[in-house]
């Protein structure tokens, strides 16, 4: 029964992970003599190869490139962390608030509303973006009129931290919120009783009930978050800006970088390099967060 | 790690079964709750502005487009987009067509694939047991990286520009794994099993005319997540398919935005190199993001029976 799963597991993520040694050799393709024994033209030249030590990795800081992929590293780090902490507060915010509300119903639309654009696939919302803040765009037909200067948010780098904040609270704060939902739903509600009589207010509710239950939920979310902060939605940070190179300071992720190199002339050997840290560190990251998780809180700990 | 998903806990009408007396004791002030109603209102209306705007601008006529820009009520209606959307086959049809058979084609296999995965797992007397959960789970720590992928599907497994390349990257998932394992695990007890097991079936059928039927909720959030992931995936199109007619509809309607903004932005260097008024009208195009939209959206309904009212996933606990 594992079978199916488990030759997919094997051709999806373990055959592409030796792979990873492609950063410290310099990739040539070479045709596999009849008489070799591997024939794949891949594997053989991974093998052939010459292996260069960290030249790959000396190429991402050379004087020319050094200052581009710190901006690059930078920009996924930050945005990484800012999704991580407003994403956390919102969407435990909003499971709260949905949960209090006292009409039923309301509750009930409001969060299938505030779920539906985990629906609306990220070139959607490009769409969107250039609707609303393109030179042309619905916000300049109304500002424009009140005197003020149009914008245009495809030459302005001040405009993409926000645009990229705000449509990541917009896509994932309602999917976010279910898992708390659940959780506070789960609570037994003798305890708010017990704490109401005793006079606690909503707020010391909230942070000596049900935040301690919600503890376990977030620790194990942001561990795996953690292992995620090399990586990014490549989809919102490829397709939002649309190629706009104007503000790519500010747009270009690690992901998006070593795509562009993938598919640039460059030798495969350089968006490797970069790879390369991506998965390693994403790695050690998340070893590292687990075992400070697991030294305080054992009960916690992912593995 | 455990992911459980509770069958029976409705959080939205749970609160209703308590008694009278404990719902006062616990329940907002009216004060508190008006404002809470009003701000979550204006919340839900700005969520749902994105869409308004996409469908107002499909529905613009062209030549108020071209006069005014985009407007949150324009001057002029036509429905004019939607009908050159449908009446001419080319692109969209064809990605339409593409997106449509690998969403089914995936969402069938992913079900297939991580039912059948889980339920060994979920078992104590499978002896593999820690062995295949951690050979799912690593995965979830560590990868490849891009490059690594990048060579792999297209050099070794070869299903560049293919409809494959749409869907079979995506077909199967270890976190819905954990999930799905302790779903059975919570969900489907063991009495039943060992009973069914006794009266002589054997473990294939005991999975499918037993196990299974238990644990369509947890089958159908499983269907639903990775019909959404493989109707909206652009990535896989990027990366592995570089000919038209295997197009994605995400890939589609990107590659039309991403020309048309490069083209209106450069239309002074590039004046007697393309006609502008020749290119798809902008309105054209917001009709295409309404249409990719469209079942999706429909699918919302059936979504929220299985997935908000009938099951929830519950506390992770370690």
């Amino acid at each position: 029964m594992v079978l199916p799963g488990a030759i997919w597991l094997f051709l999806f993520s373990y055959l592409p992970m030796p792979g990873i040694v492609m950063a410290f050799k310099t990739y040539r393709l070479v045709r596999p003599p009849a008489d070799a024994f591997i024939q794949n033209k891949f594997i053989y030249s991974l093998i052939k190869s010459p292996w260069v030590g960290l030249d790959n990795f000396r190429y991402l800081t050379l004087p020319t490139n050094r200052d581009a992929t710190m901006t690059y590293i930078r920009n996924t780090v930050l945005y990484n962390l800012l999704f991580m902490v407003v994403g956390l507060v919102l969407s435990v915010a909003l499971a709260v608030m949905i949960f209090e509300l006292t009409n039923r119903f309301l509750a009930k639309l409001y969060h299938s509303i505030f779920f539906l654009p985990f629906f609306i696939s990220w070139i959607v919302v490009a769409y969107v973006v250039y609707a609303l803040g393109s030179s042309q765009g619905i916000i300049n037909s109304i500002i424009t009129p009140m005197g003020f200067t149009p914008i245009e948010v495809y030459k302005e780098k001040a405009f993409w931290p926000f645009i990229f904040l705000i449509a990541n609270i917009w896509k994932y704060t309602g999917n976010g919120s279910i898992i708390y939902l659940a959780t506070i739903t789960g609570i037994d509600r003798e305890l708010y009783e017990a704490a109401a009589i005793d006079g606690a207010g909503k707020w010391k509710q909230f942070t000596h009930i049900t935040l301690p239950h919600l503890v376990p939920v977030i620790v194990l979310l942001q561990i795996l978050a953690v292992g995620r902060i090399f990586g990014s939605d490549f989809d919102m940070f490829y397709t939002l800006p649309n190629g706009a190179a104007l503000v790519r300071d500010v747009t270009q992720t690690l992901d998006v970088f070593v795509y562009g190199m993938l598919r640039s002339n460059l030798p495969l050997g350089y968006p490797a390099a970069a790879a390369f840290l991506q998965s390693i560190v994403g790695f050690i990251l998340i070893l590292v967060t687990n075992a400070i998780v697991r030294k305080t809180r054992p009960e916690m700990a992912l593995f | 790690m455990d992911i459980p998903i509770k069958p029976d806990s409705q959080f939205f009408d749970k609160r209703f079964s308590l008694k009278q007396k404990q719902r006062d004791m616990l329940a907002l002030s009216p004060v508190t709750n008006a404002v809470l109603t009003v701000l979550l209102g204006i919340l839900a209306i700005l969520t749902l502005i994105p869409i308004y705007v996409i469908v107002i601008a499909s529905l613009t006529s062209e030549a108020s487009l071209v006069a005014n820009g985009y407007q949150l009520w324009p001057k002029e209606f036509s429905g004019a987009a939607y009908k050159f959307l449908f009446s001419q086959g080319s692109i969209v049809m064809t990605a339409y067509k593409n997106t449509i058979v690998s969403t089914v084609a995936g969402t069938v296999l992913s079900v297939l694939m991580v039912g059948l995965y889980a339920y060994p797992l979920s078992r104590d007397n499978f002896k593999f047991k820690g062995f295949f959960t951690f050979f799912a789970f690593f995965t979830m720590l560590f990868g490849g990286g891009l490059v690594a992928y990048y060579m792999v599907t297209r050099q070794i497994l070869q299903i560049q520009n293919s409809l494959w390349a749409l869907f079979l990257p995506s077909a199967f998932s270890p976190f819905w794994v954990i999930v799905m394992r302790t779903f059975y695990k919570s969900n489907v007890p063991n009495e039943i099993i060992e009973s069914a097991r006794m009266d002589g079936a054997n473990e294939w059928r005991t999975l499918f005319q037993i196990v299974m039927p238990l644990a369509i909720p947890g089958l159908a959030t499983v269907a639903l997540f990775s019909a959404i992931g493989i109707w909206n995936n652009f990535f896989n199109c990027l990366l592995l398919v570089d000919e038209a007619k295997y197009y994605s509809l995400q890939f589609t309607i990107y590659t039309t935005l991403n020309n048309i903004r490069f083209l209106l932005e450069n239309a002074d260097k590039m004046q007697g190199i393309v006609n502008i008024s020749e290119l798809p009208s902008q309105t054209f195009r917001m009709a295409m993001a309404v249409v990719t939209v469209g079942p999706i959206v429909f699918a919302y309904p059936f979504f929220q029976r299985y997935f908000i009212r009938g099951l929830t996933i519950g506390a992770l606990k370690g």
